[in-house]
């Protein structure tokens, strides 16, 4: 449960990719019906890629645009420009007065409002009444189109300086942040597009100029390189002439090309030491690179990760938590990404627990896997986890990891939409040998990032100053 | 303030309108040097922002409630387009009713719930759950408490008896009991490592007092905890909970005379005579005196906490003030947002919120901001608490509250666990079953004098009380000259021997 919370959070601040926060299963029977979405795609003459799927649950409807570009497309020394020109699309645009985005919406009664911005994506959606339908299109129109005739300097600097806050709210001033951008960095050494963090480094924030804004825009914003999906409660054929009229004649250039990126390796384990200044207990954390979202081994991934790390039964749990009484908590994920995903294992240590005492025991839980593989049991259990998960992801029509964002994840890496029966197919092929297989090969001990991020003796916890005063 | 920076940014981008014309061709070329001419641009027609249609009925979700025999309340909410279904007991007690010294027993006595019922131990019974595809869900709050699952419906039945053990038959075994102790006292150890948390503590002992049942937080302190006894678990359940003082809440893929069959077949045998407690009293609002602060040294932004009581779920001004304080900093668009985020960028984001309870709940204005305007930043919180009286409401600020806060209720009532959220609210502040059609009637209502009347009287600067964290001689520096009251270092109870969150005043 604190897991989805964690991701949940994440999400919202930066948007940690919509489809690592829901391995999805195989529906039985009386689900399955339920998870085929009907829906319509269609292409504009300049490229754009239009959704849409009737749900007249309530009368709300979902727009959700995906520009198929996220910090991995970023330059070198300008980390975190995707996610900083995320927030200058909520500045104004050339109709489209500044600061009035947001505020209409509210105003309006839309809920599930936001923009995100991960390694592979950003998605701007809004959920609206659905006689705001339009209003949303023209909003999303204007700055899919009009963006840089609202520019100014002015606006970029004072995002610049909101994200460099977002940062320090999310990175430097949380639990195991600094800590865990490290562990990225090693997973991802730089140049690599998803080394560090999303958000980027301060040091390349200040560096982003008006000009990056603008050839980021050119690049990476044409109609062509973008998904609108509509989902809710709305007239087909009034919204496809609704979406010719504010999307048809913006311009666009070809479909950028994305950096062809080759595929690191880690080939000897790396430790890492770290001096946590935030938290007050000790984390340990072993991370390895794994297939990417929807390839080979990365079902097998997710089967693992929460028998390892969901549930009071876990075996990281039991052993850790439970017999061993040496954590305060457990979590192991599978974070799947286009390029390479991430599997992660962390362990919270009881106050006076070393993450030395940690480590051994989560390499005694990994030895068994690769010995015995996981039961049966362990995976009928995790696909119907994952069954019942993908099935209340289809309720809310908008927002991350809703309807809207389903159809769009499964758009974006397989080119349909529609992609939930074959999506959850792939845990039907796991089994205890393909675990243990996985477990040996690729969770190598020489193939991880080890962090310990240990508190500073002096740092925590907060003094007690007893009736001193501050001032 | 920020009024006239939009206007004035509003003027900048209609000029660039008149001047510009779109690029018709990529790549697009810089609209300076576009050449201006007087040929009609086919794109005009989006300087006209669209004509929004008939607005659709304000769709609300229905709640249904019926009551056993033994006093079982069942709250239900039907939405049957996917078979999900979400099951739980709420429970009437919360944090609030934890004896002082005993602080910490509430969390600790739910949550062993779940460390064995009925025939199982930890876990087979959390296997059982899992073979049901879910994990549990545990919350404990100031006003009640919940647990309960999401599930398909084909395994309602199954979840609806696993429910039953967990709450009719825990097993409160000693050596659970133990660990469980031990992992509560980790967790008030990690929590101080959390700046929101210090500052939530703070906050709520700054406005309620450290002695008030909404004075402090989930979860006791080291010393309450360390003290408490697998009886003290044990006894506070049995006092506290049963079926008059508890309701099955159902939504989802369900309806109200399906859900009383369950309740009678799983629950109808439960019996004790607990019953829904008191609302905790109403605390005193006086002036601010001191500016609270919780040192933590180094911290690169400085955690702003800046609030006081607000009021009793119900209250005749309920509805005006949370217009009020959406006008304030509710929305994102808000006064307080637009300020110190939007245009001074000091912060990620600002925001105020009314938090209804049971009991007068807290009036909370927050941010992060960066460390060194910490002093600029609680300023300009100040301006606009005080803002809100030299600067009133305007009808246009009101009626954007208004419309956006009435005009989001269908599409927040989207999931089955949303659903089953807000059946759990109405529970624990004893709210009707139609509350959600008297807020849109209350919003809907709410004279712009009301408003005006109500944020005057709750966003008074002088009553704010104040809590930040933060580097302490940072703040020091930052802080003192604003001249908000005497600056004291808060206690926190991060040692064995800490007695409980509590100001230090000398």
């Amino acid at each position: 449960m604190s897991r989805l919370k964690a991701l949940a959070a994440a999400a919202l601040l930066l948007g940690s990719p919509a489809l690592a926060q829901q391995p999805e299963a195989k529906p039985l029977e009386p689900g399955r019906e339920n998870l085929a979405i009907p829906y319509e795609k269609y292409t504009l003459p300049n490229g754009l890629e239009v959704i849409l799927s009737v749900d007249r649950k309530l009368p709300v409807v979902a727009v959700n645009v995906w520009y198929h570009v996220g910090a991995y497309d970023e330059q070198p020394g300008r980390t975190g420009f995707a996610h900083l020109f995320e927030h200058m699309m909520f500045q104004g645009s050339k109709h489209v007065a500044d600061d009035v985005h947001i505020a209409l919406m509210e105003q309006s009664g839309a809920s599930d409002l936001n923009g995100t911005t991960s390694f592979d994506r950003t998605n701007y959606y809004e959920t609206v009444p659905s006689n705001l339908l339009e209003t949303a299109l023209w909003l999303e129109s204007d700055r899919m189109g009009f963006l840089l005739d609202a520019l100014t300097e002015k606006k970029l600097e004072t995002q610049r300086e909101v994200v460099k806050n977002e940062r320090r709210q999310g990175v430097e001033t949380a639990p195991y942040g600094e800590a865990q951008e490290k562990a990225w960095q090693a997973l991802f050494p730089a140049p690599h597009p998803y080394s560090g963090n999303v958000i980027g480094s301060m040091k390349d924030l200040d560096a982003a100029n008006v000009d990056d804004v603008k050839a980021f825009f050119r690049t990476w914003y044409a109609p062509a390189n973008a998904t609108i999906a509509i989902v809710g409660d709305f007239d087909v054929a009034k919204t496809k002439a609704l979406v010719e009229k504010y999307f048809a004649t913006l311009p666009s250039g070809p479909k950028p090309k994305r950096p062809d990126v080759k595929p690191v390796k880690v080939t000897r384990e790396t430790v890492i030491r770290h001096d946590e200044k935030v938290a007050t207990l000790p984390l340990l954390s072993m991370a390895w690179l794994t297939a990417p979202y929807l390839k080979p081994g990365d079902a097998t991934a997710d089967v693992l990760a929460t028998a390892l790390g969901t549930g009071r039964a876990s075996r990281l749990y039991r052993r850790l938590v439970l017999d061993k009484q040496l954590a305060q908590s457990v979590d192991a994920t599978q974070q799947s990404q286009g390029a390479q995903s991430v599997f992660t294992i962390e362990a919270v240590a009881r106050p006076g627990v070393t993450t030395d005492a940690l480590q051994k025991e989560i390499d005694a839980v990994l030895d068994e896997v690769r010995k015995e593989g996981v039961t049966q049991e362990e995976i009928v259990r995790a696909r119907t986890r994952y069954d019942t998960r993908q099935l209340a992801g289809l309720q809310a029509v908008g927002g991350s990891g809703s309807k809207s964002d389903t159809l769009q994840s499964y758009n974006q890496f397989v080119g349909e939409p529609s992609y939930v029966a074959q999506d959850l197919a792939r845990y039907q092929e796991v089994t205890p040998a393909l675990v243990k297989q996985f477990a040996t090969d690729v969770l190598r001990p020489d193939a991880r990032v080890v962090l310990h991020a240990v508190p500073s003796s002096k740092g925590a916890p907060p003094s007690s100053g007893s009736g001193k005063e501050a001032r | 303030m920020h009024r006239r920076i939009l206007t004035a940014l509003l003027t900048l981008t209609v000029s660039a309108c008149a001047t510009t014309k779109p690029a018709e061709t990529p790549p697009e070329t810089p609209a300076s040097q576009q050449p201006q001419t007087p040929a009609p641009d086919p794109e005009a027609f989006r300087d006209t922002q669209p004509k929004p249609g008939t607005p659709p009925e304000i769709v609300l979700p229905t709640f249904e409630k019926a009551q056993l025999d033994n006093g079982l309340t069942v709250i239900v909410s039907t939405r049957k387009e996917l078979p999900l279904v979400f099951a739980g007991i709420a429970f009437a007690s919360g944090v609030s009713q934890e004896p002082l010294a005993k602080l910490g027993v509430a969390d600790l006595s739910y949550r062993m719930l779940l460390e064995g019922a009925g025939k199982r131990d930890t876990v087979a019974l959390d296997n059982a759950f899992a073979d049901l595809g879910v994990s549990p869900a545990m919350s404990v709050e100031p006003d009640g408490a919940f647990v309960g699952a999401r599930v398909l419906t084909r395994n309602v039945d199954a979840v609806m008896a696993l429910l039953s053990d967990v709450v009719l038959r825990p097993t409160f075994d000693a050596k659970a009991f133990d660990r469980r102790k031990k992992q509560q006292l980790g967790e008030l150890v990690r929590r101080m490592g959390d700046p929101n948390f210090l500052a939530q503590q703070a906050y709520y002992a700054a406005v309620f007092g450290a002695d008030h049942p909404y004075g402090h937080p989930s979860g006791g302190t080291p010393k309450t905890v360390q003290s408490l006894t697998l009886a003290d678990a044990k006894n506070f359940y049995v006092k506290n909970t049963g079926p008059r003082a508890a309701a099955l809440i159902m939504t989802g893929d369900v309806t109200l005379p399906q859900a009383v069959e369950w309740a009678k077949k799983y629950f109808g045998g439960w019996k004790g005579g607990a019953v829904a407690p008191k609302p905790p009293p109403a605390p005193p609002a006086p002036p601010r005196e001191q500016v609270r602060v919780v040192p933590k040294p180094g911290l690169e932004q400085t955690v702003v906490l800046v609030g006081r009581p607000g009021l009793a779920a119900g209250h005749a001004d309920e509805y005006p003030l949370e217009l009020a304080t959406t006008v304030f900093g509710g929305f994102f668009g808000s006064r307080l947002n637009m300020n110190i985020r939007e245009d001074k960028g000091y912060s990620y984001g600002a925001n105020a919120s009314l938090g209804t309870r049971l009991g007068v709940g807290p009036l909370t204005a927050y941010a992060a901001v960066r460390q060194n305007v910490t002093g600029p930043a609680l300023e300009e919180f100040m301006k606009e608490l005080a803002g809100i009286k030299t600067n009133p409401i305007t009808e246009k600020e009101l009626a954007a509250a208004r419309e956006g806060l009435i005009r989001a209720f269908p599409g927040a009532f989207e999931t089955v666990e949303g659903l089953g959220g807000s059946a759990s609210q109405l529970f624990f502040h004893r709210r009707p079953m139609d509350e959600y059609k008297k807020s849109v009637e209350g919003l809907r209502d709410a004279s712009a004098a009301e408003v005006q009347r109500v944020a005057e009287a709750y966003l008074d600067p002088a009553a704010m009380q104040v809590v930040l964290v933060g580097d302490p001689l940072v703040i020091q520096e930052q802080v003192t000259p604003l001249k908000l009251g005497k600056l004291t270092l808060v206690e926190t109870p991060a040692s064995d021997a800490a007695p409980a969150p509590k100001a230090a005043t000398p």
